[in-house]
């Protein structure tokens, strides 16, 4: 396609011998029906030959002007020698080259059919559609049909492809010009007679994915990743059209790993039937958040080890139960307000203090106090279904319960006298991330134990 | 070292073993007083006695059958096949009791199988066949199949010291007509290929008498680099030294002396087509016996075999491709 009009030889299209059955060899020139310089269009016969089986014609294989007449008439040759050659190329003349367009363009042709029956109202833009693409026709011409016309072995398109070789420019010492491994592997080497400057010295070929060298040098390396480890480079682009992160995510993210760098986070789960809590929850107006933050807060006053702080080597036990509740601000990031004196709220003084701290915490009107001096810490983002996490302690706490989606299950229920039967139940899965720094399993089992005793008690 | 013919290193290898290990056995039809109907063992009966040099029964099925019971109690029983056309008595042993016996319950069966092979002597349809594609299609029996004098002895020590059963094709063509230096004692031929000739324009892939056939057609065709690929061994078969010889050369021809369909070169044609199609520049081709019985008239077998020149053919019409 690149290739200059000028360059001849890009553009000769070969009129072969053809092979007229499997047992005709050779065929003679009866009569040449075109002579040189005389434009020709695809299939127009060029000339008449004879065979021992059949007499018949030969047609044109492209639309151009005939640019040579290799044999004579009368003369015998075998099937695949040259006849003729035709110039497909946009000669410097230009003139001859436009009657080929009708032949092989889709555009004209489609143009004019639908501007026929598809009426008046059509016809303006189907003309001028036909406009440009008349005099965009002339360049498809050679390439529809060279890429036809010659197949490559699957090696031959695998080193032109890795080596950006133009096939249609190779010129070819097999069978019927076929381009062979040698023929493209003497480009490739520079002995060919393409020689192109680019293909002989691959790895400054901009348009070829060919890279032959894999274990590239430092150097090639984007500058602001200079200072990275070797295989850590991001692409430049990347970088550059990255943000910064917010000041809200960047203490986020300092806080998480500075809890997960400090503290010997381990995470212990239970099955809760949420039947109870449901049924309850209905009939207060309140959310299931609340009756969790209830058994909670019930369980830590059993187990008041877990209602702590733990700074460096100092525990300290607090008597109070200042509970924090996760609230997402949604891209931005989450922040954990504190309800003080949980200890003192029933599931429904829970609930109005958590609709309240959640509703000041989106509209940003919080104050410092109340995000400060939290000693547990609920995390509650089950909404989407999730079922189980690992949350993070928020330093330094001990302990943080994860509460997710409540989810209808089969589960196995045993009677008072002992007989199973399978029921449909809601059921969730409450995850407890704790300090083994300040206490172990059996603890934090037990606390779970009794959160989920307080659940599936509520009402009793 | 020392020079043999094709046919004495096997002997060779074969009296070593018998020297060495004490498990080793040979058995089959007249291989004990007469020596063998191509006298591979001659003398053996003398040596070693006839409790490890045994006359058995004309009866395949049986020689394979005490082979396979003997193997699987510890012995290592060599057994040969008069013709390797006669392995079709012993089919049901080799194929589904021998090849089937680790699969089915953990035993080895460490027996070999020498199988005399080919044609190119007037011996008709019943003594010329090549049946290793038979076995090659059996899942649990290994198959090779030598073309020189020093791998005739190593591949064979190899065959006996593996623990699966193993199809030794020895090709009677090269019993005498193949010398060469062969290594004194015990040694093995691994199951690989051997590039016999190294070349970049062409190469040819047989393995047995073929690969004569192939070293003399291809010696000097028109200047042309041609490589020439000894499988030695047809399963394991060595995918890698296949696909490599492929990514060099770019046109293949697969030489078979057994007949087209079905044969070895046909799997080696159809793991080139799979996996070494981006390295080609031509079409697979294949040279085989057609798919019809060895004549017995000499000419009519001359005609049937690959020789030279129909070899020379196919490579000058893929060179020219």
């Amino acid at each position: 396609m690149s290739s200059s009009p000028t360059d001849v030889g890009g553009a000769l299209v070969d009129v072969t011998m053809p092979q007229m059955g499997v047992s005709v060899a050779e065929g003679t020139i009866v009569a040449w029906r075109v002579a040189v310089g005389d434009t020709v269009t695809a299939e127009q016969t060029v000339c008449e030959i004879s065979t021992d089986k059949i007499d018949t014609e030969v047609p044109a294989p492209a639309s151009g002007i005939v640019a040579e007449i290799l044999v004579d008439v009368e003369q015998t040759v075998e099937v695949g020698v040259v006849l003729a050659r035709i110039d497909t190329g946009v000669g410097g003349s230009g003139a001859p080259a436009a009657p080929p367009a009708p032949d092989v363009a889709a555009g004209p042709t489609a143009a004019e059919s639908s501007a026929g029956p598809s009426g008046s109202s059509a016809s303006p833009p189907a003309r001028s559609s036909a406009g440009p693409s008349d005099s965009s026709t002339p360049p498809p011409a050679p390439r529809a049909h060279n890429g036809a016309g010659r197949r490559y072995s699957p090696v031959v398109q695998r080193i032109a492809a890795e080596h950006g070789i133009d096939l249609e420019s190779v010129p070819g010492t097999g069978r019927d010009g076929r381009v062979r491994k040698q023929d493209v592997l003497a480009v490739v080497n520079g002995n060919g007679s393409h020689a192109a400057p680019e293909a002989a010295d691959p790895p400054l070929h901009i348009e070829s994915p060919y890279r032959p060298d894999p274990v590239e040098p430092a150097a090639a390396r984007p500058a602001g990743t200079g200072g990275a480890a070797a295989g850590a480079a991001i692409p430049a682009a990347v970088t550059s059209s990255g943000e910064g992160l917010s000041r809200m995510r960047r203490q986020i993210g300092e806080h998480m790993k500075r809890s997960l760098d400090t503290a010997a986070t381990c995470t212990t789960w239970i099955e809760v039937d949420m039947s109870r809590v449901e049924a309850a929850r209905k009939r207060l107006g309140v959310t299931a958040l609340a009756f969790v933050a209830r058994a909670c807060v019930a369980a830590l006053r059993e187990h008041p080890a877990l209602n702590a702080w733990l700074e460096g080597e100092k525990y300290t036990r607090v008597n109070e139960v200042n509970l924090g509740i996760a609230v997402s601000l949604g891209d931005d990031g989450l922040i954990v307000p504190v309800i003080h004196g949980a200890h003192e709220l029933s599931e429904e003084g829970l609930a109005a203090r958590i609709r309240d701290v959640a509703q000041r915490a989106r509209s940003r009107q919080l104050t410092a106090d109340e995000v400060r001096g939290g000693t547990f810490t609920i995390t509650n983002p089950g909404q989407f279904g999730s079922i189980m996490a690992t949350p993070i302690i928020n330093q330094p706490q001990i302990g943080i319960l994860d509460f997710e989606a409540v989810v209808k299950r089969p589960v196995v229920l045993t009677d008072a006298e002992g007989n199973d039967s399978i029921a449909i139940r809601p059921m969730t899965i409450l995850g407890l991330s704790w300090d083994h720094r300040a206490l172990d399993g059996a603890l934090s089992a037990q606390f779970l134990a009794a959160v989920k005793r307080n659940l599936e008690g509520v009402g009793s | 070292m020392a020079t043999m013919t094709y046919l004495q290193a096997i002997s060779s290898a074969l009296r070593d073993e018998l020297r060495a290990d004490e498990r080793v056995l040979v058995m089959g039809e007249d291989i004990g007083v007469f020596g063998g109907a191509f006298k591979v063992t001659d003398g053996f009966i003398d040596e070693f006695g006839s409790d490890r040099v045994m006359d058995t029964p004309l009866a395949e099925s049986a020689i394979i059958g005490c082979a396979v019971g003997a193997a699987v109690v510890g012995l290592r029983p060599v057994c040969e096949m008069q013709f390797a056309d006669f392995i079709s008595c012993g089919f049901d042993q080799l194929v589904n009791v021998a090849g089937k016996m680790h699969y089915r319950q953990g035993l080895a069966v460490p027996i070999t199988v020498r199988l005399p092979s080919g044609g190119g002597f007037s011996g008709g349809p019943f003594h010329s066949q090549n049946p290793e594609a038979l076995f090659m299609h059996s899942p649990g029996i290994k198959v090779v199949a030598p073309s020189t004098a020093q791998d005739a002895k190593g591949l064979l020590h190899a065959a006996i010291h593996d623990p699966n059963p193993v199809c030794f094709m020895e090709h009677k063509h090269l019993y005498r007509r193949v010398k060469g230096d062969v290594p004194d004692g015990v040694y093995e031929t691994p199951f690989t290929a051997r590039v016999a000739r190294p070349g970049s324009d062409l190469v040819v892939i047989c393995y047995g008498a073929m690969v004569d056939v192939a070293l003399s057609a291809t010696e000097d065709l028109d200047g042309a680099s041609i490589e020439v690929l000894d499988l030695r061994s047809l399963v394991p078969l060595d995918e890698e030294a296949i696909l490599d010889a492929v990514a060099r050369c770019s046109k293949v021809v697969v030489v078979d002396e057994a007949n087209l369909t079905c044969a070895a070169g046909a799997q080696v044609a159809a793991l080139i087509a799979e996996k070494g199609f981006e390295d080609l520049d031509g079409p697979v081709v294949r040279v085989a016996s057609p798919d019809v019985p060895i004549p017995f008239s000499p000419p009519l077998e001359a005609a049937v075999l690959p020789g030279v020149d129909r070899v020379k053919e196919a490579c000058r019409e893929l060179l020219a491709y």
